[in-house]
């Protein structure tokens, strides 16, 4: 059935969790575009069959015209599933700038074709110089602020520790307010939590 | 391609509406003394000790997180109001009673912060529970009555978080209602041979004024 | 108790947008300036972070990319530089730690709703870039988010010739038609404003057509 592969690249996208990128399908991808050109082929010979028989292509209401018909048809459908393949694609890639950072991982980098790789970057410098431009990073401060300090019961002994220019001890349920920085990597390790009454 | 827009691009998350009820003005009594602040969300202060003033909520929260103040909770938040405030949502299955855009993030920002300023806080959390759900329930049945030929709905008096949490919901409802309604969608064009293959159906479109 | 402004209505985006035009002074001015922006023209430094928090909303609220608001930005960038500067020089001084720190945070509450509203825009242009070029919403768009935009245009376009039309045949090489035989643009993915959005009456409408 002419459409079914290029509905395939489309359905994948549908099927993938939202941000989620799968690796690009050069298989079916490479299989639409010869479609492509063979829809064209036959196309083309359709319109020089009516031509030969001295026919206005304009007007003409006949077998080859509505054959050539659904040839155009397939071609143009095909047409927008690959755009709409690559494009959201590139939508998502570039997404990619704001949540990861301008290197992307092997992992992720694996998933794209060469083309996509190169829109990335292409990207994420137009990007850059928009900031650089404006002069104020945009790639912080992705959620509201909070009090810089917080107020933290510590869990576990963990000792004496410098923080900024003035040493704490930290022993076992104790109170302390201090900078969230500092709290943060005690908080993900399980040694501290933020004390709220 | 797709022309439809990320319908989540336009949600406030949970942090952003917390960020907006921080701007609240309320009441604290200082216990020290400090000039006057003049900032870029606007001049507060001087404070002077047992001399209460006015201050955004967030400024209250760091005071009263270092021991500088205490709150003054707002008029609203009293047993009394509270408990009046629950048994006319109750009367009223279909309307809201009017109460502050900010009041779940506020009162969970006081819970958390400044539980001992609260009289009766015990009380005070479980009738805001109560409201809530009741307010809950309410917006839910009127989704439910929401049809084909709804153009507009109109909630009067529905808090900031309320809102936020309906939207995504009830803009694509009637989305749908409205694309499933339109005639276009209906009735199947038969001129479809004669006309250019104009497969992309972005959907009936009634005409903007130009801006 | 009775507040109007606690409405929130949720009606279709033409309609809604007919009543932001009455809304804004000096454009229709079937309203005047209302009571709130008279209210804000009056007050000193303090406004410009109510607008910007108006803004911010507004921005985040809209399916389409709006004016922006360059003399606002320009001036919430020179006072948050201002700021920045007394901040330094407060801690230079060793001045109270609690003075600083509240500083600070106003500091940080301003710079992120700069950030996040240039941040919103910019997803947007990155979004309908094309439909924002070839349309009004070009003159919405800054200097540099216009030079942003073309750029990552070129390299949108690039990438959709390299990956699938410069291997299409004669005739469907066009990023923008289906085909050679397609009359109009029928390839461009633009906003959808045709939907529902949510908005909060500031006053009362006796009337309001929608639909």
């Amino acid at each position: 059935m002419y459409g079914r592969r290029a509905s395939q690249l489309l359905r994948e996208l549908a099927s993938c969790e939202d941000g989620q990128l799968t690796v690009f399908n050069n298989d079916i991808f490479e299989q639409v575009i010869r479609e492509c050109n063979e829809h064209n082929l036959q196309l083309q010979s359709l319109i020089r069959k009516i031509e030969d028989a001295n026919l206005d292509i304009q007007t003409t209401r006949n077998a080859d015209h509505f054959g050539a018909v659904i040839h155009h048809l397939s071609l143009s459908r095909n047409k927008r599933c690959l755009m709409g393949y690559i494009y959201n694609r590139a939508e998502l890639i570039q997404s990619l700038r704001w949540k990861i950072g301008p290197v992307l991982p092997q992992e992720i980098q694996e998933k794209l074709s060469y083309s996509e790789e190169e829109y990335f970057k292409n990207h994420s410098t137009a990007l850059e110089s928009y900031i650089s431009d404006l002069d104020l990073d945009l790639t912080v401060d992705m959620v509201p602020p909070k009090d810089p300090y917080i107020r933290v019961k510590v869990l576990d002994d963990i000792g004496e520790v410098c923080l900024g220019d003035h040493a704490i001890s930290l022993i076992q349920h104790s109170l302390h307010f201090i900078r969230r920085t500092d709290a943060e990597p005690f908080i993900s390790q399980g040694l501290m939590e933020e004390f709220i009454e | 391609m797709a022309g439809q827009s990320n319908p989540h691009l336009s949600i406030f998350s949970a942090a952003e509406v917390e960020f907006l009820a921080e701007d609240e003005l309320i009441e604290i009594v200082p216990n020290m003394r400090m000039d006057a602040l003049n900032m870029i969300c606007g001049d507060f202060g001087p404070f002077l000790p047992q001399i209460a003033t006015k201050v955004p909520l967030w400024l209250a929260v760091a005071l009263k997180k270092r021991g500088k103040c205490s709150v003054r909770p707002p008029e609203w938040m009293s047993v009394d109001r509270l408990t009046l405030v629950l048994e006319a949502e109750r009367e009223s299955p279909r309307e809201f009673q009017p109460l502050p855009f900010h009041y779940v993030e506020m009162s969970k920002l006081l819970f958390d912060h400044a539980p001992e300023d609260i009289p009766d806080i015990y009380m005070v959390r479980s009738l805001i529970e109560d409201i809530r759900d009741v307010r809950f329930h309410k917006v839910e049945t009127g989704l439910e009555t929401i049809s084909g030929r709804t153009h507009a709905v109109k909630l009067k008096n529905l808090s900031a978080m309320e809102v936020n949490i309906v939207r995504p919901f009830m803009v694509r409802a009637l989305q749908a209602f409205y694309t499933h309604d339109s005639p276009e969608m209906i009735q199947q064009p038969e001129s479809a041979v004669n006309r250019r293959p104009q497969v992309v159906d972005r959907g009936p479109r009634r005409d903007l004024r130009p801006r | 108790m009775v507040k109007p402004s606690n409405d929130a209505v949720i009606g279709l985006g033409a309609a809604i947008q007919r009543v932001k035009e009455m809304e804004s002074p000096g454009r229709s001015g079937v309203r005047g300036q209302s009571e709130e922006e008279e209210a804000m023209a009056a007050m000193d430094v303090a406004s410009d972070v109510v607008l910007l928090k108006k803004v911010w909303r507004n921005e985040k609220a809209a399916p389409e990319v709006l004016h922006f608001e360059a003399g606002l930005i320009q001036r919430a960038r020179e006072q948050i530089q201002l700021l920045e500067e007394t901040v330094e020089e407060l801690i230079e001084i060793r001045s109270d730690d609690i003075v600083v720190s509240l500083y600070q945070m106003d500091l940080d509450r301003a710079l992120f709703l700069l950030r996040s509203y240039l941040r919103i825009r910019l997803q947007k242009i990155e979004k309908h870039m094309l439909h924002i070029y070839r349309t009004h919403l070009w003159n919405r768009l800054s200097e540099q988010e216009q030079r942003f935009a073309k750029r990552c245009l070129d390299i949108m376009e690039g990438h959709l010739e390299r990956s699938v039309l410069s291997r299409l045949p004669y005739g469907y090489q066009s990023m923008l038609k289906q085909s050679i035989s397609s009359e109009e643009d029928d390839m461009v993915p633009q906003t959808q404003l045709d939907t529902f959005i949510f908005c909060k009456a500031k006053e009362q409408y006796w009337s309001f057509p929608v639909g």
